[in-house]
């Protein structure tokens, strides 16, 4: 306890800090070769520097000692010491890239690794690309302004004056005098209403202050606009401006007492400015499993509330209907807690699609393939849990895309293709799911490198290669070594990458599907459900008996009459819309009393690239359920996720929809 | 009963509802003086068939009127299937086959399978708590140490007994809940 939590504690607050840092910076290398937005840089300036004093405070040097050069380098670049050029950009990125690489290193509690030597040698270079190139700046007292005010300037505030003389821009030395009591919002107010107009160089509390109860502030403001429109904003707020310097004006006949002993360090507060609270995802899921206790309360009320104005006998008519009312107010309130405690576990995808960015920039850059890379959807809103665990699958398929998608330039010139290849990496919302896709424009998949790959490692007859399906064809890309690589690269070769993006997506009951054209590229269709904590259930019947099947894997229903399925190899197969499914009756599955029926109810589930059609006798309806383990005693048995209440105190079974259809598909997939 | 009042019966309905032998009998049971010799032990004594079996007070947690039970495929034949206790899912098992009593298991899905004094014995248990369904339990014994002998040699049910221990004319067989379990 006391060792792990400060370093979960750090890694957390750490990482947070690494987030927003990666965010500036993309948003800088989104403009490379402007000058650099001053407020940007001081955002990550700010964001270096906490991130030195936190891993300092936890003892973590590597990363401290990286900040620090991150630090100094920003530092240099914000006042203009040197330029934002395309070098230094680039290491910035791999800066936070070796910073997350620390970062994951501490969490793991190790102390060498390869992030470690990164950090090093990062550190050397960004040292070398920032070295001093001594230049004398111009005295700014040259410029116009009054060696008083120079006196109490930080080097920053002198860069940001001499920058903005250089410019021409006009200097005033704004006086307002405001109450003690609310000086404070006042002050903001006012800098907010200089902004669209005016850099605020400097804020100095005055010495002259009138009265005890005020407190006088003289702001070193740059205006662009002409002073009347300055006079207009300040005016409100009963304060005076003076004219410092301007090219185009006159010197100031009085010029402006300032203070020389109160520096710019105004009292700080000491409470936090962050209005956030982080928790461990493990007390949200406590959380969630009390509401599911509670939904079931609600329900068992309702009914007797609904049953006790039916009934009558024996209680006041006024006494049910208040127990109605009662119970629907509950059960709105309910609703609400619910719905607040699933947004509080949902962050945008934007958190990981961030880290991606960073990674294609890198593997870009060393694939000397060209490409533009397109991000859209980020703000869309996933479970924490299903956001972490993308991470890793959607690398692999930008990594694929990079790699076996997207063609040398000569040759897609040469296809008569763009020589810029592109790469989206797209999410959306779609009603109870969300839909990520990773799409590229280039080679698609080559069916016959498949079917020989396949056949080649003994998967496959090469009459069997030769009968299967597209789909099926395309599916076994998705098989653990399967690779069309023969050398094993830095990219690819391994034939892990889609292994992993299946079993993490099963994990989370997620579908993959794939559109390839030869020649036209591939785009991997990922769709997800929203949250794990409760799930929508369809509730269904077979021989007598209830099951919950999560409504993330139910893809469609669909009535069939027996005389519809196909024996293939003695398995029966069910069509839809031209693709043939394997088809079960879950009672056979189960092993229950099965009886002859018209008509099957055919519910369509899917994991990962496989479907499968399961068979049940009646539907009876969907319900929000919160999934209870089954105890550890029963691990052993197959094809159970746990049992659920739908409001009778019973028992009843939710069906694990991956472990089903890894049962019925997986044995025909594999040799 | 009018249908409200069956509502009502429905609704405050707890498996686990008063009026059942609970385990308060501990508190209130008086002691037998402190002879110095031998300190009796603590069991529930419940019955299997025409037998009466007993349980280490310490490995109860709670005795309770049979529930619907749901039974789960694919389970192996002991398991009567599981039960809802309080938002809880707890497996129930039947061991009188195990104990080669009459007639193997039978299903068992609900209260109304069962006679009216029939109870599940619910156990603590490391590889995770489980109900025993019995006929019905008789209370709690106080059995000395020196009056239990070992299991009988030979018998396939020999393994899940802990052994045999007399109380006056009343024979106990006690039961290793673990392996019985298993
Ligand atoms: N975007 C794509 N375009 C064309 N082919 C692809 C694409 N993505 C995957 N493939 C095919 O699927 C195969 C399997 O991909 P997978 O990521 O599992 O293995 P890999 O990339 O070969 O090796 P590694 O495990 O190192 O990533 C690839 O070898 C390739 O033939
Ligand atoms: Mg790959």
């Amino acid at each position: 306890m006391t060792e792990r939590r400060p370093v979960a504690e750090f890694v957390a607050e750490a990482t947070e800090i690494v987030e927003g840092l990666s965010r500036e910076l993309l948003g800088l290398d989104e403009r490379r070769g402007e000058e650099p937005d001053p407020e940007r840089l001081n955002a990550i300036f700010r964001a270096a520097h906490s991130l030195k004093g936190l891993a300092s405070l936890f003892g973590h040097d590597r990363i401290a000692r990286l900040a620090h050069v991150l630090e100094d380098a920003l530092d240099a670049l914000r006042l203009g010491k040197v330029a934002a050029d395309d070098a230094l950009i680039d290491a910035f990125i791999d800066g936070v890239d070796v910073l997350s690489g620390l970062l994951a290193m501490a969490s793991r509690g190790e102390t060498d690794g390869p992030a470690a030597e990164r950090a090093l040698a990062l550190a050397q270079h960004i040292e070398t690309l920032v070295a001093p190139a001594p230049e004398k700046p111009p005295a700014l007292h040259e410029l116009g302004v009054d060696k008083a005010v120079l006196n109490v300037l930080t080097e920053y505030e002198e860069h940001r004056l001499r920058e903005n003389v250089k410019k021409g821009v006009a200097l005033y030395m704004v006086r307002a005098v405001f109450s003690l009591e609310d000086f404070d919002q006042k002050l903001t107010a006012l800098n907010a209403a200089l902004k669209p107009l005016a850099e605020v160089v400097s804020t100095l509390p005055s010495a002259q202050a009138s009265d005890e109860a005020r407190i006088a502030f003289d702001l070193l403001v740059a205006c662009r606009q002409p002073a009347a429109d300055l006079e207009a904003v300040i005016r409100p707020f009963g304060a005076t401006h003076a004219l410092l310097s301007a090219s185009v004006a006159p010197r100031p006949s009085a010029p402006v007492p300032v203070p020389v002993t109160a520096g710019p360090t105004a009292e700080v507060s000491l409470k936090s400015l962050s209005q956030t609270v982080r928790v461990d995802i493990a007390r949200l899921d406590r959380l969630m499993a009390a509401v599911g206790d509670l939904l079931l309360t609600r329900t068992n009320i309702k009914r007797f509330a609904e049953g006790a104005r039916a009934a009558g006998g024996g209680l006041h008519p006024m006494w049910a209907q208040e127990l109605s009312r009662e119970a629907r107010a509950l059960e709105r309130k309910l609703d609400d807690l619910q719905k607040g405690i699933l947004e509080v576990r949902m962050v945008p995808l934007g958190q990981v699609f961030d880290r991606l960015a960073r990674l294609v920039r890198r593997l870009l850059r060393e694939s000397g393939k060209e490409i533009d890379f397109e991000i859209s959807g980020g703000d869309v809103e996933l479970d924490k849990l299903i956001v972490e665990e993308l991470s890793d699958p959607l690398m692999h398929l930008l990594r694929n895309a990079i790699d076996h998608g997207i063609e040398a330039p000569d040759k897609r010139a040469s296809k008569g293709k763009p020589r810029r290849g592109r790469i989206r990496l797209r999410a959306a919302n779609s009603g109870n799911h969300v839909v990520i896709e990773v799409g590229d424009d280039g080679a698609g998949m080559d069916d016959d490198r498949i079917r020989d790959e396949a056949v080649s490692r003994g998967l496959l007859t090469t009459k069997k290669a030769a009968d299967l399906q597209r789909t099926d064809l395309l599916n076994l890309v998705f098989l653990p070594g399967f690779s069309t690589r023969r050398q094993v690269s830095e990219l690819s070769g391994r034939g892990v990458g889609l292994d992993v993006v299946k079993t993490n997506l099963g994990r989370l009951s997620g579908l993959i599907d794939i559109v390839s054209e030869r020649g036209q590229g591939t785009t991997f269709v990922l769709t997800l459900p929203l949250t794990l904590a409760i799930i929508r259930a369809l509730v269904v019947q077979s021989a007598g008996r209830t099951y919950a099947v999560p409504m993330s894997s139910v893809l469609e229903i669909v009535a069939v009459r027996p005389s519809e399925l196909r024996t293939v190899e003695h398995r029966q197969m069910l069509s839809v819309r031209g693709q043939t499914v394997p088809f079960v009756r879950l009672s056979q599955l189960f092993k229950l009393p099965e009886t002859p029926v018209d008509l099957h109810y055919v519910v369509l589930v899917g994991l990962a690239q496989h479907r499968l059609g399961i068979a049940v006798d009646h539907l009876l309806g969907q319900q929000d359920v919160v999934t209870k383990p089954l105890s550890a005693r029963l691990r052993d048995v197959p094809g159970l996720a746990g049992a659920t209440d739908l409001g009778d105190r019973r028992a009843v079974l939710v069906l694990d929809v991956p472990a089903l259809v890894s049962e019925i598909v997986r044995p025909q997939a594999s040799p | 009963m009018s249908t409200f009042e069956q509502l009502i019966d429905q609704f405050l309905y707890r498996p686990d509802e008063p009026g059942l032998p609970s385990l308060q009998w501990l508190a209130d049971a008086p002691r037998p003086e402190s002879t110095g010799v031998e300190a009796p032990q603590e069991f529930l004594a419940f019955s299997l068939t025409d037998e009466t079996y007993a349980v280490p007070i310490a490995t109860v947690r709670e005795i309770v009127k049979v529930p619907v039970i749901t039974e789960v495929p694919r389970a192996p034949k002991e398991l009567l299937g599981v039960m809802n206790l309080r938002g809880e899912v707890l497996p129930v098992y039947d061991v009188r086959a195990r104990l080669l009593l009459a007639g193997g298991v039978q299903p068992i899905t609900g209260p109304g399978d069962v006679p009216a004094q029939a109870r599940i014995v619910l156990v603590k248990s490391e590889s995770g708590d489980a109900g025993i369904i019995t006929d019905g339990v008789e209370g709690v014994v106080r059995l000395l140490p020196s009056l239990t002998e070992p299991p009988p040699p030979g018998g396939t049910e020999k393994p899940f007994l802990a052994g045999l221990s007399r109380r006056g004319e009343r024979l106990y067989i006690l039961l290793d809940v673990e392996k019985v379990l298993e």
